[in-house]
């Protein structure tokens, strides 16, 4: 088995596969990378930076993922009755979660509802955003890691980015989710094959005294939109961009059986603290 | 090919504990030589240990977030002027061994992981804690739990990593650029 991992996204992205093939492994690592300086809200000089600052103003043309990404947010957003909401970068950067690049108007800021598409690659926001990618990216970046790999003939194998995982091909893979309770435990879920697996859970935030990072895209005011909760949220789905985004509306709604879940083939896990 | 998901029966009950404790969770991802081979791969490298003087150490210390000394025992040298240089970062909870590519204009070329040791409580910032693991491979996991690879979870933060390449680009500046 090799094994490999690199710092991305903020956190540590492992690639494993049976063959030895270090260039394939590199392009996987590469595909990561360029979502990363794609959508990263931490690079001001990155596309959702551009995103932020001038799609209320001008129209812009904007990379065929980045593209696929607020697609996708915007299907989960209309699925989820607006409870998945990539509009919250405002509240990550006023708890200090995230740095303050932008100065933010006073005006009411849109949502990822507000994103229009004047072609496929083309958007303008009729309102200021403050998208944050960061409950999606990391999906979507397993997702193109896998598809780089597969390309490149990797046979089976497995990207996981801080905790969202895919595991592809043939080999299924045991699964572990840490243990709210004893954290030095870890709890065999069960085993995977051809598909994906998110978490949200608190655990580092509050280890780390962290402020919440999942936020309620209706709450009226800053006191409510952090959420907290004990326990850990897992979604299983075909594909790892649904599987990041659907925690949040699970975590969000702690409904297992929400209708969102069902219209993307997706299962929720509940481990509870 | 579709997902197939086989629940472990026993996690639905709340049952599946680990009979016993993990104590650390270590990943062993590729060796020193390994690094070099991802991150330099057509290229003959030599090791070129350097002495840390107390006082190089002292500017290293004031010019990073990190305390803790700097081993100068783990550094590798290309003809053309570009070096490899392996350090670990040691956070609360954890330790990252990690290898930096530098090109011969100062660039980092790229940052590859060897080892990420996870523990709970405060004793990985202790010197006796970090000493168990020092020098171990793969084939002498030393209360290390290896078998462990698909842990799905709270994303873990990379930043102490952030703070750990910045002193070694200081370092750089420092001791080998001139070399």
């Amino acid at each position: 088995m090799i094994m490999r991992c690199q710092a991305l996204l903020g956190t540590f992205v492992e690639i494993s596969t049976n063959q030895d093939d270090s260039q394939a492994l590199d392009k996987g690592f590469a595909a990561v990378k360029q979502i990363q300086d794609l959508m990263a809200f931490h690079c001001p000089l990155s596309e959702l930076s551009q995103i932020n600052r001038w799609a209320h103003q001008v129209p812009l043309k904007i990379h065929s993922w980045t593209a696929q990404v607020l697609r996708i947010a915007q299907e989960v957003h209309k699925q989820s009755n607006g409870l998945f909401n990539c509009g919250v970068g405002h509240r990550l950067v006023s708890a200090g979660l995230l740095p303050r690049h932008i100065h933010l108007s006073k005006c009411q800021l849109g949502g990822i509802e507000d994103v229009h598409f004047l072609d496929s690659e083309l958007i303008t926001s009729p309102k200021p955003l403050c998208l944050d990618l960061g409950g999606i990216a990391k999906g979507f970046a397993v997702d193109k890691a896998v598809e780089s790999l597969m390309a490149d003939g990797i046979k089976s194998g497995c990207v996981n980015a801080g905790g969202d995982l895919r595991v592809f091909g043939q080999s299924p893979r045991s699964i572990y989710i840490r243990n709210q309770i004893a954290p030095m435990e870890l709890i065999d879920i069960g085993s995977l094959q051809n598909g994906a697996i998110a978490t949200s859970s608190l655990y580092f935030a509050n280890r780390d005294q962290q402020q919440s990072h999942i936020i309620n895209p209706f709450a009226p005011d800053e006191s409510e939109a952090h959420i907290h909760f004990s326990g850990s949220y897992s979604i299983l789905a075909n594909e790892c961009v649904y599987a990041d985004a659907l925690t949040k509306v699970l975590a969000l709604s702690s409904a297992l059986n929400h209708p969102c879940l069902n219209h993307f083939s997706a299962q929720a896990i509940r481990i509870a603290a | 090919m579709v997902m197939n998901w086989k629940p472990n029966p026993f996690a639905i009950l709340g049952l599946a504990m680990l009979s016993a404790p993990i104590i650390a969770q270590a990943k062993i991802y590729v060796s020193a030589e390994q690094a070099q081979k991802i991150l330099f791969p057509n290229k003959q490298l030599t090791k070129a240990p350097i002495l840390v003087t107390d006082d190089l150490q002292e500017r290293m210390r004031l010019a990073s977030s990190i305390r803790y000394p700097f081993q100068g025992d783990r550094i590798w040298k290309a003809a053309d002027g570009s070096w490899l240089i392996i350090d670990e970062v040691v956070g609360k909870h954890e330790m990252i061994t990690y290898a930096v590519g530098i090109a011969p204009n100062g660039s980092i070329l790229g940052i590859e992981i060897l080892e990420y040791v996870e523990s709970y409580g405060y004793e990985v910032a202790e010197a006796h804690w970090r000493q168990q693991f020092a020098g171990k491979t793969v084939k002498d996991p030393i209360k290390l739990n290896q078998d462990i690879q698909n842990i799905g979870g709270a994303t873990l933060s990379c930043k102490h990593l952030t703070d750990g390449v910045k002193r070694v680009l200081v370092f750089y500046d420092l001791a080998l650029k001139a070399k």
